[in-house]
């Protein structure tokens, strides 16, 4: 057994490997397959990735196979259903491997060794949240000051001065996250 | 524009990996070593709205979606350098953590989406800006966004040309789905969020930190 970080890196190169390899695969049976044995080799939490993909990722590509799909019915072309059910499969199952592997990788361990990668990402990670927190902080005060609930001409008026402020406080908030990693050895 | 993991094989995807990874080897230690501390916060903040703003996607027929990409102005702040590596760093946020795009793709968005539509949109800039600073940001947005929309509708295209079974929808289809949008709607709103979003930089000061 290998110990951390060696682990997750051993993890995350078989991962890269492994999905550039159903990457390659355009039979539906083979995808078929490989789908049972990620769901068999990543079954502990599978409800919970296979949730997380049905939700966040089959819809999207469920929606561009079946647009795709629409369109070349609609020019008289008729086209055979499986290769974009192959498509679907193999969006699907890409993202379920992703999923299931950075469940059980410390990325940002496995990534010590590239200390710019690794600084880069802290920095748009906290950067990222503290948006997310701005935006629904600025929401709920938008709800709070109207007496109804607000109205898309509400949400556009204000979002000048909210994107400022958002501007303005993600712009130290970058600076003290920067200063933080500079001062414990990032540069 | 994201093209999704899946969409296309590893005939087309390694190169494209082959031929970012020197790119952002060299784009990161040029724009983001120790020199880079004064503009980090604002590359921050763009990068996060980016984050955002590529988060509302639409499919549309060929194999991607409509969405702002917010580079542009990265590329007319910066250079496309900078565009280049905030942009893979979305892009791979969004494939890590929300399964947008893809891993085995991202070589593939990063060039189309961070080095050849910045590219094209700092080109612009560079050409119009003595004309006046609003026009060139909103022709520089505007054209980004067509060629990136270009470069991802011909990667779509080549892969049905290499392998029909694989990417069934013709590069005809691609095209035509993926850049009217671009053309008629998205470019004009990339153009005014990229306008937009350098006045109110201006108005936060944050342009002073550069």
């Amino acid at each position: 057994m290998l110990a951390e970080p060696r682990r997750s890196q051993a993890f995350l190169v078989a991962w890269a490997a492994s999905i550039f390899a159903v990457s390659a695969l355009a039979d539906p049976r083979a995808l078929s397959v490989a789908t049972l044995a990620a769901l068999l080799l990543f079954r502990r939490g599978a409800l919970r990735e296979a949730r997380r993909v049905l939700v966040g990722v089959a819809p999207f590509a469920l929606g561009l196979s079946a647009a795709s799909w629409g369109w070349l019915a609609v020019r008289g072309e008729a086209p055979p259903v499986s290769p974009f059910a192959a498509l679907t499969l193999r969006t699907v199952l890409i993202a379920f491997v992703t999923f299931s592997v950075l469940r059980r990788v410390e990325l940002l361990r496995a990534l010590a060794p590239f200390p710019t990668l690794s600084r880069l990402l802290v920095l748009s990670l906290a950067q990222v949240h503290a948006l997310r927190l701005l935006a629904t902080e600025s929401a709920l005060g938008l709800r709070s000051r109207l007496p109804r609930r607000p109205r898309t001409r509400d949400v556009l008026r204000s979002s000048g001065a909210i994107t400022v402020a958002l501007l303005t406080l993600s712009a130290r908030n970058a600076r003290d996250v920067g200063d933080a990693m500079r001062s414990r050895g990032f540069h | 524009m994201h093209v999704p993991d899946g969409f296309l094989s590893p005939q087309i995807t390694v190169p494209a990996w082959i031929a970012a990874a020197p790119l952002w080897t060299w784009a990161a230690r040029r724009n983001f070593g120790a020199s880079s501390t004064e503009s980090l916060p604002v590359v921050g903040s763009l990068t996060a709205l980016a984050f955002v703003v590529q988060g509302i996607m639409i499919p549309v027929p060929g194999g991607t979606s409509a969405h702002l990409t917010g580079m542009a102005i990265l590329a007319i702040l910066y250079n496309p350098g900078v565009a280049f590596v905030c942009e893979s760093l979305v892009l791979l946020l969004q494939a890590l953590f929300s399964g947008a795009g893809g891993f085995t793709v991202l070589g593939v968005n990063a060039l189309a989406m961070g080095l050849l539509g910045p590219g094209a949109a700092w080109l612009a800039w560079r050409a119009l800006r003595g004309l006046s600073g609003r026009v060139a940001a909103f022709a520089a947005a505007y054209a980004g966004m067509q060629v990136a929309t270009g470069a991802v509708a011909l990667v779509l295209g080549l892969q049905h040309r290499l392998s029909p079974a694989y990417m069934p929808v013709p590069l005809e289809v691609t095209a035509v789905a993926t850049m009217v949008p671009s053309l008629t709607v998205l470019g004009v709103v990339e153009g005014l969020y990229t306008v937009a979003t350098l006045a109110l930089l201006r108005r936060a000061r944050l342009l002073d930190a550069r």
